[in-house]
């Protein structure tokens, strides 16, 4: 099998105009309540919930909800990069077998959506706005970003599973993080690259996730269509 | 003597590897070649020793729906907002024509939106968007770059406003969710007929005229050209409801209010707005 260059491995190397990933973050015991806040204080309704939670949350509910939250936002921004690719037909213009590995990962990423909304219920994250910059309209862009961000949501659910206090939504976390390994190997194979990298998966720290997420800029404000002005329409 | 007791040795020692042979064959066919002791020991160690020690695995909290295909693209619409102002050409391409121009505010002071119709590359592989145009003539469309643009949005909601019957019926998935009467353009100042999509909406102002909703569209006054921010048609509520329905306005589209609350329930900023 071909493998390319270990140096044009992707990177997500744009974008997160105003942190809506670092609020999740920061909700989840990543950084300090003030630089939440002021976050906050900047805009991105779209995370707003996640001010609810405690900034160190003490091990416990509260502190399962920010993770299943932050592991929403991730599921969003992966349900939201293969359902636009589908839609947009960049799915549909690829080889028989990348088409397969696309629809089957969109698939599965709209169902761990919908199962964790199910679980948060009202605590659950709305769903921010995505810009993502072209690359699902490309694909190879969007094949290249795909391996990025699924390697991505490992490092990320490796690290934070060990994290949830309640053994029942541990062990869901941990099923969610093996189905995502396995969507990274496939994702790695299909571009080529090798399918299992190292023998030992080093998790990533919820501030090391910020800095690659923020760095895609996918996240960002959704668009101020609403206004407070009175109208001047013809009446 | 000698000759037939060497004969005779020499049988016993044929018989005598001949059962060697057996029974080695017998025992390499049937396993019981090794040390029997270890072979059992390792037998017994499995089942009892992990019975005895590991739990059984703790059952998950949720396990998730079974993966669907998407479906009800037929029904779905992209938007997206101007992030940079831009001019909007007649085709795909720097060098076509330039038939208007975005820029990134309403007047209103919201983000300008368009509707997403097509998309394609140029010669030199810059990705266009063919959009819907907020200009007169209404109906317009044209070219942007996508570079222009933001992300996209979509929605699975239709407006149908049917000047004739009077009344705005709004399909999402394609079923009709929520219908109404309402009031239109009076025969001087008609509401424009054709195809175009909700671009922003506005609450808590202080104008009683406007009720407590207005969502502004892509609709221009064919004839208040000279109105100011430059005669949009909105879709508002009204301090009359008792001229509805009708032809009484300038050209909006007036609800009651009860009615434009509903309706601000149900419809996102994005919605194809269709005026027949």
């Amino acid at each position: 099998m071909h493998m390319a260059d270990p140096q044009s491995r992707p990177t997500l190397a744009r974008i997160d105009a105003d942190g809506a990933i670092q609020e999740a973050v920061e909700a989840a015991g990543a950084s300090t309540r003030a630089r939440f806040l002021r976050k906050a204080a900047l805009g991105s309704a779209a995370l707003l919930a996640g001010l609810s939670q405690p900034a160190r949350a003490a091990r416990g509910p509260k502190q399962d909800t920010a993770i299943l939250n932050y592991a929403l936002v991730f599921e969003y921004l992966q349900a939201g990069f293969y359902t636009e690719a589908e839609s947009l037909g960049t799915i549909r213009a690829m080889a028989s077998e990348r088409e397969t590995w696309a629809r089957t990962l969109g698939a599965h990423e709209r169902a761990h959506v919908r199962i964790l909304k199910d679980v948060l219920g009202r605590r659950a994250v709305a769903k921010p706005f995505f810009d993502y910059r072209g690359v699902t309209e490309d694909p190879n862009g969007f094949t290249r970003t795909a391996v990025a961000m699924e390697d991505l949501t490992v490092a990320l659910l490796g690290g934070q599973a060990p994290r949830v206090s309640d053994p029942g939504l541990r062990a869901a976390f941990f099923s969610l993080l093996t189905v995502e390994a396995r969507h990274a190997a496939w994702a790695r194979r299909i571009m080529g690259f090798q399918p299992v990298a190292s023998a030992f998966d080093e998790p990533k720290t919820l501030a090391q996730v910020d800095r690659v997420v923020r760095s895609t800029r996918f996240l960002v404000s959704r668009p101020g269509s609403e206004g407070k002005r009175s109208p001047r329409f013809t009446g | 003597m000698r000759s037939l007791a060497g004969s005779r040795v020499l049988r016993i020692a044929l018989v005598a590897w001949a059962i060697l042979v057996a029974v080695a064959v017998w025992a390499a066919l049937t396993g019981r070649l090794g040390d029997d002791t270890r072979s059992t020991a390792a037998v017994d160690r499995r089942p009892a020793g992990a019975q005895a020690v590991l739990p059984d695995p703790v059952p998950p909290a949720f396990v998730p729906p079974e993966p669907r295909a998407l479906s009800g693209l037929d029904h779905v619409s992209w938007w997206s907002p101007v992030s940079r102002s831009t001019a909007v050409r007649a085709r795909p391409g720097g060098n076509a024509p330039v038939i208007a121009r975005l820029s990134t505010r309403t007047p209103e002071g919201t983000r300008n939106l368009v509707l997403v119709l097509d998309r394609r590359r140029d010669a030199r592989g810059t990705l266009w968007v063919r959009t819907r145009l907020p200009i007169l003539p209404n109906d317009a469309v044209g070219w942007v770059p996508r570079s222009a643009l933001g992300g996209y949005g979509s929605v699975s909601t239709h407006l149908v406003v049917d000047v004739r019957r009077l009344t705005a019926t709004l399909y999402r998935n394609g079923e009709p969710i929520f219908e109404t009467q309402v009031g239109v353009g009076r025969p001087e100042n008609p509401t424009p007929t054709g195809e175009f999509y909700i671009r922003n909406k506005l609450t808590r102002y202080a104008n009683a005229f406007y009720g407590p909703v207005a969502f502004g569209t892509s609709a221009r006054s064919p004839t208040l050209t000279d109105w100011p921010a430059g005669g949009f048609v909105g879709i508002h509520g009204t301090n009359r409801p008792d001229l509805l329905p009708g032809r009484v306005s300038h050209g909006c589209i007036r609800l009651r209010n009860d009615d434009i609350l509903a309706l601000e329930r149900l419809m996102p900023v994005g919605t194809p707005l269709t005026i027949l």
